[in-house]
């Protein structure tokens, strides 16, 4: 039994600070699910905890022959798309302002150069704008996909889909995604070309 | 434009031979389309993962601390509230009676005996019906039907056992 198993069988013994254990060590994964799903930090950090929430509540249903953080992020996902489907929500660029105006940034993690470092963010902004236009679900199995190298297979088991259907949300998401991807190319394209009509010089 | 099988190649995330490789990328220079699926293929991968604000187990703490008190409250009051009714109850159903009693106690103590005579002699005679049905059903029903009726009430018996059981145990991880 590894470590993140004892932790588990303490906390369904109704150990807290076992519990707690699991909380620091998968905090990041549930919370980047929650922000990719739901694009807001502070919405974020409520679904996250409500995902523990959940998680410490219903730990007697767990099924330890399952991987913890898939059974954990499988939670957070379902929580998101339910909240996604109950309202819409505005989204907002990677850094934004919290209610005390102070910014939210994802964290630098492998920075080469601050060339590098906005072009990555630029990247950042983009997937995070297009991951918006998605369908709940589909967005869940994209994350789930590219964030954490889930298989077909395990995303079909987190999101109580089939393997086939995880597939096919998966291309058509993607091919959405390539779509919005050439639209904003094109918009960048004409919003460059207008200024440098307005420019000036002309 | 034919965007197969490169667009396949893309969406499966496909190993691909050197020559393979070298198909995709001639494709890609003049595809715009694929061309758009592998760079959201890249950006996908190479998006970062957000980090929530320090503190953050801390918070899950105190939110969780903040629930068992509340359920703790919702349990004392529902717990309350039923004792109340239930005292309130007793009371309603009682009143007649103790109003009674204190009118007139040597009346309500003959009417108490008298019923609990009643009570004493039906039960005696319910059971003297009960031993004789016992009695004469043996003649009248085969062995099998016993065999029957005595599976019946043991099936009942373990399910009413594992019901109790059930409902009786607390989940684990659940706050008590």
């Amino acid at each position: 039994m590894n470590e993140e198993q004892t932790w588990v069988a303490q906390a369904q013994q109704g150990d807290d600070e076992a519990f707690t254990k699991l909380v620091e060590t998968y905090q990041t994964p549930v919370f980047n699910l929650c922000y990719r799903m739901l694009g807001e930090p502070e919405l974020a950090e409520d679904a996250a905890q409500e995902t523990f929430l959940r998680a410490y509540q219903h730990l007697h249903r767990y099924d330890q022959k399952r991987p913890f953080p898939t059974w954990l992020l499988s939670i957070a996902a379902h929580y998101c798309i339910d909240r996604l489907r109950r309202r819409k929500f505005s989204m907002f660029s990677m850094d934004v302002e919290d209610e005390d105006g102070n910014s939210f940034e994802i964290p630098d993690m492998d920075a080469p150069s601050p060339e590098g470092e906005a072009i990555t963010g630029q990247t950042n902004e983009r997937v995070q704008a297009m991951l918006k236009d998605l369908d709940a679900t589909d967005r869940a199995a994209i994350i789930m996909r590219y964030w954490y190298d889930y298989s077909e297979k395990e995303i079909a088991e987190s999101l109580n889909l089939t393997v086939s259907a995880v597939k096919s949300r998966l291309h058509r998401a993607r091919k959405e995604l390539a779509g919005l991807w050439v639209e904003q190319e094109d918009d960048l394209l004409a919003e460059m070309e207008r200024r440098h009509h307005e420019s000036p010089a002309f | 434009m034919n965007h197969q099988p490169f667009e396949t190649w893309l969406l499966d995330d496909k190993v691909l031979t050197p020559t393979e490789k070298r198909e995709l990328n001639s494709h890609l220079r003049d595809c715009r389309t694929c061309s758009a699926l592998a760079e959201t293929g890249l950006a996908l991968r190479s998006a970062r993962v957000a980090s929530p604000a320090p503190g953050f187990a801390l918070r899950f703490q105190h939110k969780l601390a903040a629930q068992k008190l509340a359920e703790q409250r919702r349990r004392l009051w529902g717990l309350i509230v039923l004792i109340l009714s239930g005292v309130g109850l007793v009371g309603w159903a009682l009143a007649p009676v103790l109003i009674s009693i204190a009118s007139s106690p040597v009346e309500w103590l003959i009417s108490v005996t008298g019923l609990f005579l009643f009570v004493f002699t039906s039960l005696q005679a319910f059971g003297e019906i009960v031993t004789v049905v016992l009695r004469m059903l043996p003649d009248f029903l085969p062995p099998y039907m016993w065999m029957v009726i005595l599976s019946g009430l043991a099936g009942m018996g373990l399910l009413w056992a594992v019901s109790i059981w059930r409902l009786a145990r607390r989940p684990q991880g659940v706050p008590a």
